[in-house]
């Protein structure tokens, strides 16, 4: 149940983050501007909307990984094996993203 | 095999759901070298800059508009407890998907010919 | 996959043979290493059904093939089998409306289901999860003298689940039955959801507990082949969006149950 509701929420949250995502990276569709998105995110809210973005996505993702998983009886059995697994996978991959947000620096 | 729509869009979501996981971590991949120096960088960037990778950018981009509306849909029907309009429902996210994939897909392999 | 394009049209080919073609499949444990698919050619009217057509085939042509039937008037739940690739109760299944241009009807058994002979499936991963539910009423102890005074809307609410027979076909249907067994199922849903809504019963959140849980209804995705597959056209799948709200606000719906059943032995006024 509590998984279930992570992913719902998780979803709601990203229809809303990943429509800004696409439009404020992607627009104009032409190509992707390397100076315009160095000057948004010097942007403290940007930071933050894109570290909010990044943890809807990860719940979403491994959450979802985890329900495709346990959906098979094979490993519904080792289902706390794969709990643990995404948690730790969760939490690297935050720590990572995180970090390259909070550092996002021009390659000099 | 017990086939119906309700089969195919479930086995779309699921398909676009594992390889979107997989893009995800790919994507942090790349990203996450802008601050290991510009060398490592733009030589992930470029790996990713390639004809094949334009053409996976419009398969990802379907799969995100399906995923993402066939998503709605869910929402639509847990919020609602809409159940008889099933059919065209199933059919509505299927079209739209692929108009949107259309419309964004081509302005992405117009500029890979640039 | 398309044949609800041409549901309920018979083509006027069809009307007028006077045979059809049945496509059985045969699997004798004892002797078969894998299921086969037998033809049979079986005579017919415009009344026929596919259960006739079996039992013709039966009587006529070859004494061992097994099928399970019993009332012929689709209300004990016996003869559901996957007929052209959809689940339904064969004894209400027209025959003349099953075939295709060439005159030919498949017949298998539930798929998902272990096959015990021919169109004989095992059904008793649906008789456990069926239990695991409670499907019984538990009314509170001191039951009134006459009646328990139910509004007319709350009968309406549960009245479509009460007509479940217990067929199966939702169950084989089901897409996440078919990847694994622990799921409890749209049948034991239903039931669940049946039960959970009646005013009469006192433990809704223990019900809640189990059809909310982990096997619950939080693992249906929303496919929708148990409507498509029901004889009876009941919704578990809008049972089972049900029980997930209730399962979300469970103290909640316990109160009110408790307060509902305080007036519920109170004689109209």
């Amino acid at each position: 149940m509590r998984i279930f509701q992570m992913q719902r929420y998780s979803a709601i949250a990203l229809l809303f983050f990943l429509t800004i995502h696409m439009i404020v990276v992607h627009y104009p569709p032409f190509h992707i501007d390397f100076d315009r998105i160095l000057e948004r995110m010097d942007n403290p809210l940007w930071k933050l909307i894109d570290i909010l973005f990044l943890f809807a996505v990860l719940v979403h993702a491994l959450t979802g990984s985890y329900m495709v998983l346990t959906d098979v009886e094979r490993f519904n059995r080792i289902k706390r094996v794969l709990a643990g697994a995404a948690i730790v996978l969760g939490l690297w991959a935050m720590y990572y993203g995180t970090m390259t947000i909070l550092a996002f620096s021009p390659p000099t | 095999m017990y086939r119906s729509t309700g089969f195919i869009s479930f086995f779309l979501r699921r398909l676009t759901g594992v390889a979107l996981v997989i893009y995800l971590f790919m994507h942090m991949w790349v990203i996450g070298s802008v601050n290991q120096g510009p060398g490592v960088f733009d030589s992930r960037l470029n790996m990713v800059q390639t004809p094949f990778f334009k053409l996976a950018e419009v398969a990802l981009l379907a799969a995100v508009v399906y995923h993402a509306f066939d998503g709605i849909r869910l929402l639509i029907i847990h919020y609602t407890g809409i159940t008889d309009n099933r059919r065209s429902m199933f059919y509505a996210v299927f079209a739209i998907a692929a108009l949107l994939t259309v419309a964004g897909g081509v302005p992405i392999l117009l500029f890979m010919f640039e | 996959m398309f044949d609800f394009l041409s549901f309920g049209k018979t083509p006027e080919m069809i009307k007028k043979r006077k045979t059809a073609f049945v496509r059985v499949q045969r699997f004798n444990p004892d002797e078969d290493e894998k299921p086969y698919i037998q033809e049979f050619e079986v005579p017919m009217t415009p009344e026929t059904t596919v259960l006739d057509a079996l039992q013709y085939v039966k009587t006529e042509l070859d004494g061992s093939l097994t099928f399970r039937k019993s009332c012929r008037h689709a209300i004990c739940g016996s003869c559901a089998m996957n007929v052209n690739g959809s689940n339904d109760l064969v004894c209400h299944r027209n025959l003349p409306e099953s075939l295709d241009k060439t005159g030919v009807v498949t017949i298998k058994p539930l798929p998902y289901l272990p096959v015990i002979k021919d169109l004989v499936v095992d059904r008793t991963s649906f008789w456990e999860q069926y239990k695991r539910v409670k499907p019984w009423l538990v009314p509170p102890e001191d039951a009134p003298e006459k009646e328990f005074r139910v509004s007319p809307e709350e009968v309406a609410a549960i009245n479509s689940a009460e007509t479940c027979i217990m067929c199966g076909a939702c169950y084989s249907s089901c897409q996440v039955i078919a990847m694994g067994k622990d799921y409890i199922g749209p049948h034991a849903l239903l039931k669940s959801f049946l039960r959970v809504m009646d005013p009469r019963d006192t433990i809704p959140g223990e019900r809640l507990d189990i059809s909310g849980g982990e096997d619950g209804a939080y693992r249906c995705h929303t496919i929708f082949n148990c409507i498509d597959a029901c004889p009876k056209n009941l919704n578990p799948t809008e049972a089972i969006e049900t029980l997930r709200k209730l399962a979300q606000r469970r103290i909640a719906f316990e109160e009110e149950r408790a307060e509902r059943q305080k007036t519920l032995t109170e004689a109209a006024d």
